[in-house]
């Protein structure tokens, strides 16, 4: 399959439209960006690299989904990224404000079988809305790593990198990076 | 960071007994785990179908096709659905176990403030009060379908448009059968024309502007959740505020805006409350000029009609299996209406009222037509005017009754002149109007009624609606006179 061809490990940025999946896409990946379209469709997908620690990882930032069952070709292409291209990782960006109406995504993401990380985003407004979640029992419930964020601000970015460094820095550790 | 193995909700047994079961039968290679499969299969998801369908078996197919049809068959929701609804479930327990307030939520700014308001009950309910009374009350109902029309109608047909068609009419048209059915008292011309044109369109157009209004301000979401829980009795939820609203402008535009519900069950209450209770603007323009002189007869109305919306409701829920479904709706920020999307949707849907109502209602003006010539009119007269005696009315009003049918404020002068005379009292006029509420719906109505629901729905609503006016007129007249209530 794909995985043995491929040389830098993946991950894969998913959720709702506007929780800020782009936002994060570009605080993880800087200046390397390529936007292409999906084959055979005109659904825009962007593709950069990572660098961190002297390694480079491929970050895919997909097109704004609400279900793992697509009704429009954005979801579509988002679903046949997961599905066909198996990236290593996956980050499930959600507001964390509206946390019950975005885990039934982050649950569709876990059946697939897929390594699920949550990037709680928004927790500055979640903060101003009067609300607090506690990361570590959300964590121990979905049984998936749990990070909050804002990614606008940068703020919690840094963890989500090292958290992909310590998943992913093992994989693949044979191919030297390109520097 | 520490972490147990992933953890995902259980379904109902027989979903998760028939997963387990799809997900053995699997023999081909996929970039999915069997359980996730297996779901999507139950989801009837076409992509996943197609690659099972590529690599399995022709009688492992056949079992899964087995396996999915009995559980459909046991269950009363589609299994997307139930699938669907228990993962919502389950995060909505997750997020409620690890979510905590800090403080009470506080409105940010002076729009999050009033939206906070619209919603919350104590404050919502008069609010809606206040909407209904200057939205629909004084602007659609005292101004829209009094001042303007009066001013089209009577100035504008009434002296110049309509002489002018019926002289043109009868100078040209030689057969005596084909004038009265274009211009005479009951053709197609003054039942239809003046009445779609000159006093509907005005009155809908009112209503639209009104509607797309609060569309644009963010009010109706706000009112959705507001009402959300009232309509969960009556078997509804939050959503049905829509077409229910829209009934108060035009039933029948509001009975094909059911389409936006989401089960057969949802749209068939709803069609049922439409056809029976949601009294439309031409409806409301009727009653309040008959009640305009009874303050105590119109609030007594208005009791007696949302009385019977919320029993007919309640019981329809009762009766129709299923159960209401869950209510999710993003709630926009409030803010000023834009003019330019105001008028753009109020334009959209006179465009639609032109095409789609406007030609059932000629339809009509024929129907009545034939009715007349054929003495068919007579012989529903001769059914409802023993029913109009029993609810002690004089017989008369059985023909503002039998109109109600074809056009709303047609029996209205009549009424009014009966009045005038002392033939009807206020205790009458408050009878007639709720029977005139409650009875069947209008021709427009019905035909879009048999289009969306089919035949036997809508003859079943047809018979409870007549039922129901003349039961509830009848217990009203007898509970009126038992505890001497004279309302004017």
């Amino acid at each position: 399959m794909r995985r043995q061809t491929r040389a830098k490990p993946t991950v894969l940025i998913v959720g709702n439209p506007n929780v800020g999946k782009s936002v994060l896409f570009h605080k993880l990946t800087g200046r390397y960006v390529t936007v292409s379209n999906y084959p055979g469709t005109t659904v825009e997908i962007s593709r950069g690299l990572m660098r961190y620690r002297g390694r480079e990882f491929v970050i895919i930032d997909s097109p704004g989904m609400y279900s793992l069952t697509p009704i429009t070709d954005e979801e579509r292409v988002a679903r046949r990224i997961l599905l066909r291209d198996r990236p290593d990782l996956v980050l499930h960006v959600i507001d964390a404000k509206n946390l019950a109406r975005m885990l039934p995504l982050t649950v569709q993401l876990m059946e697939t079988g897929a390594p699920v990380v949550v990037v709680l985003n928004m927790m500055d407004e979640l903060e101003r809305a009067g609300l607090s979640i506690e990361v570590d029992a959300l964590a121990q419930q979905l049984g998936a790593p749990v990070l909050p964020t804002v990614c606008l601000s940068g703020q919690g970015v840094d963890a989500v990198k090292e958290l992909i460094y310590e998943r992913l820095a093992a994989i693949h550790a044979d191919l030297p990076a390109r520097d | 960071m520490s972490v147990s193995p992933p953890s995902t909700p259980t379904y109902p047994p027989a979903i998760e007994h028939a997963v387990a079961h799809i997900g053995e039968l699997l023999r081909g290679d996929y970039p999915l785990s069997p359980r996730t499969i297996a779901l999507l299969l139950l989801q009837d998801d076409p992509e996943i179908w197609d690659e099972v369908q590529a690599q399995e078996s022709a009688s492992t197919l056949e079992r899964i096709r087995t396996l999915k049809k009995e559980l459909e068959a046991a269950g009363e929701t589609p299994l997307a659905w139930q699938i669907e609804h228990q993962r919502q479930l389950w995060s909505q327990q997750i997020a409620a176990q690890v979510t905590q307030a800090t403080r009470p939520p506080r409105p940010q700014t002076v729009a999050d403030w009033i939206g906070w308001l619209c919603m919350n009950p104590w404050t919502g309910f008069p609010i809606l009060a206040l909407v209904l009374y200057f939205g629909l009350y004084q602007f659609v109902g005292v101004f829209g379908a009094g001042t303007v029309v009066g001013l089209i109608e009577e100035n504008l047909f009434g002296e110049y448009i309509n002489p002018f068609v019926e002289n043109l009419v009868r100078s040209v048209v030689p057969w005596r059968a084909i004038q009265e059915l274009l211009v005479g008292e009951f053709g197609v011309w003054p039942l239809g024309v003046p009445y779609a044109i000159a006093l509907i369109l005005p009155i809908v157009t009112f209503f639209f502007l009104v509607f797309a209004l609060l569309e644009d301000t963010g009010y109706l979401p706000r009112l959705a959740m507001l009402i959300d829980r009232a309509f969960k009795a009556l078997g509804l939820n939050g959503r049905a505020v829509i077409p229910i609203v829209l009934g108060f402008g035009c039933d029948t535009m509001a009975t094909v805006v059911t389409r936006v519900l989401e089960t057969r069950r949802e749209r068939v209450i709803t069609t049922l409350l439409l056809t029976l209770t949601i009294p439309c603007s031409a409806q409301l323009g009727v009653v309040l000029a008959l009640l305009a002189a009874y303050p105590l007869g119109l609030a007594l109305w208005a009791g007696v009609i949302a009385l019977v919306f919320l029993v007919s409701g309640w019981l329809a829920a009762q009766v129709l299996p299923g159960r209401a479904t869950p209510f999710y709706m993003e709630i926009p920020p409030m803010r000023l209406p834009s003019l330019s999307n105001v008028l753009l949707k109020t334009l959209a849907r006179l465009q639609w009222y032109f095409l789609e109502v406007l030609p059932l209602f000629l339809i009509a003006s024929v129907l009545i037509w034939v009715g007349q010539l054929t003495g068919l009119f007579d012989l529903a007269l001769r059914v409802l005017t023993p029913l109009a005696q029993l609810l002690n009315l004089p017989a008369q009003t059985s023909v503002a009754f039998l109109f109600g049918f074809f056009r709303r404020d047609y029996g209205a002068a009549g009424l009014y002149d009966l009045h005038e005379k002392g033939l009807l009292t206020g205790n009458d006029m408050l009878i007639t109007a709720v029977v005139l509420t409650l009875f069947v719906p209008c021709v427009a109505q019905f035909l879009i009624t048999i289009k969306e629901r089919g035949w036997k729905t809508a003859l079943a609503m047809f018979g409870i609606a007549m039922t129901v006016a003349f039961g509830v007129g009848f217990a009203l007249s007898r509970l009126l006179s038992a505890l001497g209530v004279q309302v004017g």
